[in-house]
């Protein structure tokens, strides 16, 4: 089968950013400022083609492929080449029901940030970043090889750190370098996780794929497959010690990625110092591979390990869950509340991966796809505030409804997805965890007070949401008193690019709300299968809710 | 493994094992005759006739060039550099120079040939950037006596680059303590000239002073312990020295002698406690010598640690786990934070990348710390001696990529240096905006130092964490599969070596990522708007380097095996 990933999904847009990039390199100020229109064009095209591909795949117009049904640790599309013989390192890309609405959202998420900033500045070299951000994105997703895997997670911080350090606030400096080093940091533990479990692998059975010079491989089929036949046959893969060790390295790369309290404090610096674009991709993918990689690797190789961390990981989700609604409640920069908001959002995964339920996974998965919609919306209703009013302070634009009915209207509408409005793609996921996690307290006996937390924490949301709508769009709604940090300049609505962005982002919100199957039924059906191959032989005949 | 053929000097054979070494010697004639040719003649006595003599007298147009030097090393280095890369091509040979009583002076095998790759690159590429480096005033127009003094010194410049290179490549073929001291101190007293080099910078004086007085205190240290060895065994071949040791290696006697040794040595490798002179030379020193210092000369010092510990003082000489391991563990570990830490806190970029190859340095210690413990535990360590050829494997590559990375961010600051000096971070300001395509190579060589995919610099830290774990882990995952339980502290104490590895690369993210936000973010110094000087010798040396160090992190497995034949070839126990 031609291979559709490599060159088409990876490849492509991670070349041509880098051709667009030679090309402006030599170039000075003004002839960058003539180029930024046709840069702008081509990748907007480019970004499109992508789209195309992805939404061509799940129509089954490329390949034909069902995505519902695929069993774990089953991929299509898959193709291996060689890359590192000695060492059995692989170029495999292929995409299962965890990976593929993560591709599909990456290549939905770039034209419409394209479009959203559509007229940032030096933009000759700012597509093309997006560009290269997007391929970079994408290849983490579609690896299948640890060490492709790894590279491609490190890649993502390259275009990121310069979108933030070159576009960003007044304090992009600290925050690109904290954003770089406190992600750096957690992924190179992780990485010794990684290799650390490669020569754990019992390299006298001959393992396919193994590299000439170790006897082991990169391999991620092949590892889970050996996992899978371990952990199912009874036995704690690799032995309990060193299953739990390796989960939680791998396990605190992945938490800061998420981010999950307490390693969240790069997150509102990174945010409110990104520029939009940044922020949309970090909040809408970026966050999102933390919870993938989880799905991917710890769960997926050493789910002892995850029951026995169980109360851990669902202590966390929920701290991250409460402790990130509450500071939302202090923040006055709108920017940084959001972006508190999707530490409460993460937190919410956390808690459907801990419960160790079908649904609750599922949720997790919906939760991924949704919020990597949602908080997108967020942040170019943000940035879209910042470009217009030069502040981010709640209260420094009141009566907004009358000024820039636009802005007010897609704030208000990003808002209540975000606090989970029925009928928004939020609300689907938000339910279907609360469900999965009464049902696992039932269950398994915990306590039921675990349930105050969420309960506790749809008030605050609903709180924070609509008291920062209220100082915003309503209130004093004067047109003699407009906001102090505009010096007089007439009060302008949002360009007429960032109203397109909004109302696509509106637009998908809505219809993965009332038609969550969409992408729901192939996530459900992914996590039946990983549930009843991998959870259910460790619980022992316990049937939770499959 | 080829057949080891035995050549006496300048017998059959020797002159194609030796052929880059020769070509070394020849270039170095060169460059000491051919910039003195001129119209000097020859009065016979007693006679009016003068015979045309060819040596001294007034210079003829094309040798009086100040730039012919540099160009003559430049080939000759290029040329030995090309000439390794051939033999490495047309399959490996192993040829013993052996004397006449039937000492063994010489082997000529993969691991000499990988290490003189890398002394040829590295100093080719500095000697050819060197041209710009190298103020050269006067030419056509009217010479003043002291520029013209000054063109000329700069033979000696070159001379010494070539010498340098000889004595490494000595170092690299020694399988004689003696012999290896000889090459070593031709390299390191090349080395303490060329840091003094620019005599009329005070700091280059003084640091050229300081690491002359420091190298030879350790060189001095070092003498005495080859002494005590020779007292001991009779011998300084490295052979008649490891069957010793085997036998009787754990008394007193020795293992000071070792530890002496290794002081030389570990100078060399900027070790600490031993690499105090290390930042002030490399800040006095033009960047391209201070590029060979932290490539080249650490490569060096490495043979010298790897001959002493594996080939001497060899693990497999008291049942596997070598007797020097813990205290080799902790200067590893202490070293490589030493230096993050120190790093952090320097201003001047190029006192920064001394600190950060002391931290390169510890890195190499820990790998070769592995190697030491490489059969630590018979019963789960089955297939030990893959992994010592493994971290050995990482190690030589390791050496071998950081003469891209680490020698083309000394290249950048180069040619900073010669708009007007390099010593303030603030001195890189602005780059990006002054000459983009430089600042992205600093910033690929500043990634790849930290270890950032897809980079050279990635996968070589990859492939020595990779080693330590190997010997760390051992067969341990056929054991559990067969039933066994281990747990986290049934590793080898290594393990925690690599854990303190990725942690310190973690540390070195915040300098090197500073260096980036300095070009990209901040505004040029006041008076270095503008293009940067010409050169487009050290453009091309920069370019060279980045072409390697991305294109071995995409696609390095040849050079992997390249390394690992090589690291094959260091011993045959393995």
């Amino acid at each position: 089968m031609q291979d559709w990933i490599s060159m088409p999904l990876v490849g492509f847009p991670l070349v041509a950013s880098i051709v667009l990039l030679a090309f402006v390199s030599n170039t000075n100020e003004s002839m960058r400022k003539r180029l930024s229109d046709p840069i702008r064009m081509a990748s907007l095209l480019f970004s499109l083609i992508l789209l195309t591909f992805t939404t061509g795949m799940f129509f089954q117009y490329f390949g034909n492929v069902s995505w519902e049904g695929i069993s774990f640790n089953n991929y299509e599309f898959t193709h291996r080449y060689t890359w590192i013989e000695s060492l059995g390192i692989h170029w495999t890309v292929g995409l299962d029901a965890l990976s593929f609405p993560m591709v599909w959202l990456t290549t939905f998420l770039l034209p419409v940030t394209i479009i959203a900033t559509w007229n940032e500045k030096n933009g000759a070299v700012y597509f093309p970043i997006l560009l290269a951000m997007g391929g970079a994105l994408i290849g983490v997703f579609v690896a299948l090889d640890l060490f492709m895997f790894y590279g491609f997670w490190e890649l993502t911080l390259i275009p990121m750190f310069f979108l933030i350090l070159k576009w960003g606030g007044k304090d992009r400096k600290y925050a690109s370098q904290k954003f770089f080093i406190y992600t750096f940091t957690a992924s190179v533990v992780m990485l010794l996780g990684l290799i650390t479990l490669y020569f754990f692998q019992d390299p006298v059975n001959p393992l396919q794929y193994a590299g000439s010079m170790t006897g082991r491989t990169f391999d991620i089929p092949t590892i889970t497959q050996h996992a899978l036949m371990e952990n199912s046959n009874g036995n704690w893969y690799l032995g309990a010690n060193i299953q739990k060790v390796l989960f939680a390295m791998l396990m605190l790369g992945f938490l800061v990625k998420l981010p999950a309290v307490p390693f969240h404090t790069w997150l509102p610096d990174a945010h409110v110092q990104a520029p939009t674009g940044g922020s949309m991709l970090l909040a809408g993918v970026m966050l999102k591979m933390g919870a993938y990689g989880m799905f991917r690797l710890p769960i997926s190789l050493f789910p002892h390990a995850l029951q026995y961390f169980q109360f851990v990981l669902m202590t966390i989700g929920m701290v991250s869950l409460v402790w990130g609604a509450i500071v939302c409640l202090g923040q006055t920069n709108l920017k940084k509340m959001v972006a508190y908001s999707s530490v409460s959002h993460m937190g919410v995964i956390l808690i459907g991966i801990a419960t160790m339920q079908p649904m609750g996974w599922a949720a997790a998965l919906f939760m991924m796809f949704a919020h990597g919609i949602i908080s997108p919306m967020l942040f170019a209703v943000c940035g879209a505030f910042k470009h217009h009013y030069h502040s981010m302070e709640i209260g420094a634009m009141r009566g907004m409804a009358k000024h820039s009915p636009w802005l007010a209207t897609s704030m208000m509408f990003a808002w209540m997805a975000s606090l989970g409005l029925p009928l928004l793609a939020g609300f689907v996921a938000e339910l279907m965890m609360l469900i999965a996690l009464w049902y696992f307290l039932v269950a398994e006996g915990w306590s039921v007070f675990w349930m105050v937390g969420p309960a506790l924490v749809l008030a605050v949301t609903a709180a924070y949401y609509l008291w920062s709508m209220q100082r915003t769009i309503f209130e004093g709604g004067d047109e003699t008193q407009p906001p102090t940090s505009l010096d007089g300049e007439p009060i302008p609505d949002i360009a007429n690019p960032e109203k397109l962005a909004m109302i696509i982002l509106a637009l998908f919100t809505i219809v993965f709300g009332v038609m969550p199957w969409i992408a729901l039924d192939m996530m459900h059906d992914w996590t039946i299968q990983i549930f009843e191959g991998l959870i259910l032989p460790i619980l022992g005949g316990f049937n939770g809710g499959a | 493994m080829s057949k080891l053929t035995t050549v006496e000097p300048f017998g059959d054979g020797f002159v194609s094992a030796l052929c880059p070494e020769l070509m070394l010697f020849a270039g170095m004639l060169l460059l000491i005759l051919i910039p003195n040719l001129g119209r000097g003649t020859f009065r016979i006595p007693g006679t009016q006739l003068r015979l045309p003599w060819l040596l001294g007298g007034t210079r003829f147009k094309f040798t009086s060039d100040p730039r012919l030097p540099a160009w003559i090393a430049s080939i000759t280095l290029g040329g030995a550099f090309l000439n390794v890369l051939y033999i490495f091509s047309q399959g490996l040979e192993r040829v013993s120079i052996v004397s006449e009583s039937g000492k063994e002076l010489l082997l000529v095998n993969g691991f000499s040939r990988i290490f003189e790759l890398i002394f040829f690159g590295a100093l080719a590429l500095a000697a050819f950037s060197s041209m710009n480096r190298l103020q050269v005033k006067g030419i056509g127009s009217k010479v003043t006596e002291q520029e013209l003094y000054n063109n000329r010194r700069q033979a000696d410049f070159y001379i010494l680059m070539v010498t340098c290179a000889l004595g490494m490549s000595v170092v690299a073929l020694a399988q004689d303590l003696f012999v290896l001291f000889i090459g070593l101190e031709l390299a390191s007293f090349s080395t303490y000239v060329l840091v003094a080099f620019l005599k009329e910078s005070k700091v280059g004086v003084e640091s050229g002073m300081k690491y002359f007085i420091v190298g030879s205190v350790a060189s001095g240290v070092g003498l005495y312990g080859l002494s005590m060895l020779y007292l001991w065994a009779g011998s300084l071949q490295f052979t008649v020295l490891a069957a010793t040791f085997a036998e009787s290696g754990t008394t007193a006697l020795p293992l000071i002698g070792i530890g002496f040794v290794l002081v030389g040595f570990g100078f060399k490798v900027s070790a600490a406690p031993f690499h105090f002179a290390a930042p002030d030379a490399y800040a006095g020193a033009t960047s391209p010598v201070a590029g060979v210092l932290a490539t080249a000369s650490k490569a060096m010092g490495m043979i010298g640690l790897v001959r002493m510990l594996l080939i001497v003082a060899a693990p497999e000489s008291s049942d596997g786990s070598a007797v020097w391991l813990v205290c080799l563990g902790a200067m590893a570990a202490i070293t490589m934070t030493w230096g993050n830490l120190a790093a952090l806190g320097s201003d001047n970029p190029k006192r920064m990348l001394a600190y950060s190859s002391v931290a390169h340095a510890g890195y190499m210690l820990a790998a070769l710390t592995a190697v030491g413990a490489w059969n630590w535990d018979a019963a789960v360590s089955g297939d030990a001696s893959a992994a010592a050829v493994a971290v050995m494997t990482a190690l030589l590559f390791h050496l071998v990529v950081l003469v891209a990375f680490k020698l083309g961010a000394f290249l950048v600051l180069s040619i900073l240096e010669s708009e007007g000096g390099a010593s303030r971070l603030s001195s890189l300001g602005g780059l990006a905006k002054r000459e983009p395509l430089l600042a992205v190579a600093m910033f690929i060589f500043m990634i790849s130092l930290a270890g950032v995919p897809p980079m050279a610099g990635f996968l070589s830290k990859l492939l020595v964490i990779m080693g330590i774990v190997r010997v760390a882990v051992g067969d341990m995952g056929a054991e559990i599969a067969d039933g066994g339980i281990y747990a986290l502290g049934d590793m080898h104490w290594v393990w925690w070596l690599a854990l303190l590895m990725v942690i310190n690369s973690a540390i070195s993210v915040f300098y090197y990522l500073r260096v980036v936000v300095v070009m990209f973010f901040e505004e040029p110094e006041e008076g270095r708007e503008g293009p940067l000087p010409n050169g487009w010798q050290v453009r091309v040396a920069i370019l060279a380097c980045v072409l390697t160090t991305v294109l071995v992190g995409i696609a390095g497995d040849s050079l992997i095996r390249l390394c690992e034949m090589a690291a094959q070839s260091l011993n045959y126990n393995w």
